[in-house]
C-alpha cells in the first residue's frame, strides 16, 4: 500500500523585480495531502488546471522531494529508500514525452529495461510481450519519430510496464488520443487493476473516464483535499438535482395542472412536439415512481421516460460554482 | 554500473547511426584545422619561419608548426570530449526524457560512461581527421612511441570527463549550452598553450591554465610526440592530470546529481 501522510511541496520561482533584481516567491503548490492506494485499486486524482495533480504524482514517483510529510510505499520511504522505491513505482504522462523519437519501439524498451536491471532472454521476453500487450508488435521496428499520437501513448505504457511495478501513475494518460483508442487504453488500465493488482492513481480532465475507472476519487483544490468518495457517493452528495423527461400524447391543460399538482416541489415543463408533449421535470428526488403513478392513474400512456442520472461532471461544476459563490 | 552503460552506449549508437550529428563532427575537426592553418600561415607569412629564443625556451621546442598541430588536435579532441559528457542530461531534459531516465534506479556512473564511450567513436574519426590533416602540413609521424601516447591521453580523458560534470552542472545551472561551453572554450584556447606557450600571457591568466587539464595534457603529449621523451620525463605532469581529477570529480559527480533534482523543481510540465 501507498500511504502519503502530510504530503507538502512548496515550489520557490523568482521573479525579476527590475534590473538585475530578483524576487523569491513561494508557491504552495500541494498542501497537506493525506491519500492511500492499495494494490488491485483504481483512485482518481481530480482538480482543475494548477490544483497539484502533477505535483503530488511526481513526489509519489519520487522526481521530487516532498517539502514536507511522507510517502511509505510497502513500508519504504521514498525519500531515504528512493532507489528502492523507483523499482516498485513507474509513472506514465499524457503527451509524448519520455521516448527516445530516433529509437524504434523495441529500442527504447530494451533501453529503459536495462535501466531497470533486466538483460538477456528475461527482457527480449518482456520487450515482445508488452509490445503485443499494447498492440505494437507490428510496428515494433519502426522509429518512434514516425508514430501517431495514439501509438506513442500506447508505448509509454509498455515502457511504464517495463519493471513490473506493483504502482503505477498515470498524468493524464488519455490526453489528445481519439475517442476508440483512448477506450482501448482504459481497457487496458482497468485490466492492469483487476487482473493483475496493480494500484493505479489516475489523473484526468475527462470526468467519464473517472467515473468508469475510478473505485475511489479524491478532488483537490490549491493542495488541499476538499472531498474523498466513491465516485457515486461524490455525485450523490453534491448533485441533488434528478432530471426526467418523459414523453406522452398530447396532454389537456387539465392532465397538465393535475401533473404539476402532484410534484409539488419540481420544476416542470411542457413542451410540445410532434406527436404529443414532451414533460421536462427537475426534481430533488428521484420523481419517477410518482410521475408513473399519475399518469396510471390519469389513463396517459408513457411513450418514453427518461431519468438523467447525475453525472461525476455535474458534481464538479457544482463544486467550482459553490466555490465562486 | 554495467547494464545503463551497455544501454547508454548501444541507444546512442543507434542515434548517431541514424541521425550522424554532422555539424559537430565537421565543426571539431575544422575548429582543430583552421588552428592549424592559422598557425602554418602567420608561421610562413608574419614571422617569415623565426621563432624567438623566448618561445622556444618556454615551448620546450624548436618545432613550431609540430607545436601548434598538436596544440589545434588536442584541443578539439578536449573540447569535443567536454561537449559530449556535459550536454547529456540537458539534452535528455530539452528531448523531454530526462524525467524517465530519473524514474529509473540506474546508476548514473554507468550512464555517462557510456555517454563517453560511445563518443570516442566520432572522437576517434576526428582525431583522425585531424592528424592527417596535420602531417599535410608537417607533423612528423615517424618513430613515434604510440603506447606513450595513448598512455597520456587515456590520462587526460579521465580528468576531462570530470570537468565535464562540472561544465554539465554550469548548463544546467543556466539552462544554456551554446554560451556555456563557448566561454570555457575560448578560455582554453586562450590559456592553455594551444598556439603559444601560457608562459606569454600574464602570470594570473596564465594560473587558469594550470587548473585546466588541458594546459598539462598538451606539454606532455608535446613531449612524447615531438621530442620522444620516455613516459618517466611526463610523469610529474600526469600526475598533476590525475590530481586536477581527483579534485574535480567528486565536486562534479555531487554538483551535477544536485543539479538534477533542481532543474526538475524548475522544470514546468
Ligand atoms: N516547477 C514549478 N515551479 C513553480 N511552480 C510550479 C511548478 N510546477 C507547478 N507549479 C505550480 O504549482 C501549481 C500546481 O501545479 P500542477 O502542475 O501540480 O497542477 P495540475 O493539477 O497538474 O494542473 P493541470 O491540470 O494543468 O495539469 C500551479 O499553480 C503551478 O503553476
Ligand atoms: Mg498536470
Amino acid at each position: 500500500m501507498i500511504e502519503a501522510k502530510g504530503l507538502k511541496k512548496t515550489y520557490t520561482i523568482s521573479k525579476k523585480a527590475g534590473f538585475l533584481r530578483k524576487e523569491k516567491q513561494k508557491v504552495k503548490a500541494v498542501d497537506g495531502i493525506d491519500l492511500t492506494i492499495s494494490e488491485g485499486e483504481i483512485v482518481g486524482l481530480l482538480g482543475l488546471n494548477g490544483a497539484g495533480k502533477t505535483t503530488t504524482i511526481k513526489m509519489l514517483c519520487t522526481l521530487l522531494n516532498p517539502t514536507a510529510g511522507t510517502i511509505s510505499v510497502d513500508g519504504l520511504d521514498a525519500v531515504c529508500d528512493a532507489m528502492a522505491v523507483k523499482g516498485l513505482v513507474n509513472m506514465i504522462a499524457g503527451g509524448e514525452r519520455m521516448l527516445y523519437w530516433r529509437l524504434t519501439g523495441a529500442e527504447n524498451l530494451r533501453y529503459f529495461g536495462k535501466l531497470y536491471g533486466l538483460h538477456g532472454l528475461e527482457l527480449e521476453e518482456k520487450i515482445s510481450s508488452l509490445l503485443s500487450q499494447v498492440g505494437l508488435s507490428e510496428v515494433s521496428d519502426t522509429p518512434v519519430e514516425l508514430y501517431s499520437k495514439g501509438m506513442k501513448q500506447r508505448l509509454q505504457i509498455a515502457r511504464g510496464l517495463i519493471n513490473d511495478p506493483r504502482y503505477l501513475f498515470l498524468d493524464e494518460p488519455t490526453l489528445g488520443l481519439d475517442v476508440p483508442v483512448a477506450k482501448q487504453l482504459r481497457e487496458t488500465v482497468k485490466n492492469l487493476a483487476k487482473e493483475q493488482q496493480k494500484g493505479i492513481l489516475l489523473t484526468s480532465h475527462y470526468l467519464e473516464e473517472v467515473e468508469e475507472l475510478c473505485d475511489r476519487v479524491y478532488i483537490i483544490e490549491k493542495g488541499k483535499i476538499v472531498l474523498h468518495d466513491t465516485p457515486q457517493k461524490i455525485t450523490e452528495t453534491v448533485v441533488n438535482e434528478f432530471h426526467v423527461s418523459v414523453e406522452t400524447r398530447t396532454l389537456s391543460a387539465l392532465e397538465q395542472s393535475k401533473l404539476a399538482k402532484g410534484l409539488p416541489s419540481c420544476k416542470i415543463q411542457f413542451l410540445p412536439s410532434s406527436d404529443g408533449t414532451i414533460l421536462e421535470i427537475k426534481a430533488p428526488f428521484d420523481p419517477t415512481s410518482i410521475i408513473i403513478a399519475i399518469c396510471v392513474e390519469q389513463k396517459i400512456s408513457i411513450q418514453k421516460l427518461e431519468l438523467k442520472r447525475p453525472r461525476l461532471e455535474d458534481a464538479i461544476l457544482a463544486l467550482a460554482k459553490e466555490k465562486s459563490a | 554500473m554495467w547494464l545503463p552503460f551497455s544501454a547508454t552506449f548501444e541507444r546512442n549508437y543507434l542515434v548517431m547511426r541514424r541521425a550522424f550529428p554532422w555539424s559537430f563532427f565537421l565543426g571539431h575537426i575544422l575548429s582543430g584545422v583552421y588552428i592549424i592553418v592559422f598557425a602554418y600561415l602567420s608561421y610562413f607569412y608574419v614571422f617569415r619561419g623565426e621563432l624567438n629564443n623566448r618561445f622556444i625556451s618556454s615551448a620546450g621546442t624548436g618545432d613550431y608548426l609540430s607545436y601548434v598541430i598538436l596544440g589545434g588536435l588536442l584541443y578539439s579532441f578536449s573540447v569535443s570530449l567536454l561537449m559530449i559528457v556535459s550536454r547529456a542530461i540537458i539534452t535528455e531534459l530539452r528531448e523531454g526524457t530526462l524525467e524517465a531516465l530519473l524514474l529509473s534506479p540506474s546508476s548514473r556512473k554507468g550512464y555517462y560512461l557510456g555517454y563517453m564511450a560511445q563518443g570516442f567513436m566520432r572522437v576517434g574519426l576526428e582525431f583522425f581527421a585531424i592528424t592527417s590533416a596535420g602531417y599535410f602540413f608537417g607533423l612528423h609521424l615517424k618513430n613515434i612511441n604510440w603506447i606513450n601516447i595513448i598512455v597520456v591521453l587515456i590520462v587526460l580523458i579521465l580528468a576531462t570527463f570530470t570537468q565535464a560534470l562540472i561544465l554539465g552542472t554550469f548548463m544546467l545551472y543556466f539552462r544554456d549550452t551554446y554560451i556555456t561551453q563557448n566561454t570555457l572554450f575560448v578560455l582554453m584556447s586562450l590559456v592553455c598553450g594551444i598556439t603559444f606557450p601560457p608562459a606569454f600571457l600574464p602570470e594570473s591568466v596564465a594560473l587558469i591554465g594550470e587548473i585546466m587539464p588541458l594546459t598539462h595534457g598538451l606539454d606532455a603529449l608535446r613531449m612524447v610526440w615531438i621530442e620522444g621523451k620516455p613516459l618517466s620525463e611526463v610523469f610529474p605532469l600526469l600526475l598533476k592530470i590525475l590530481v586536477l581529477g581527483i579534485v574535480y570529480f567528486p565536486i562534479g559527480a555531487v554538483c551535477i546529481k544536485k543539479m538534477e533534482k533542481i532543474v526538475l523543481e524548475k522544470h514546468f510540465g
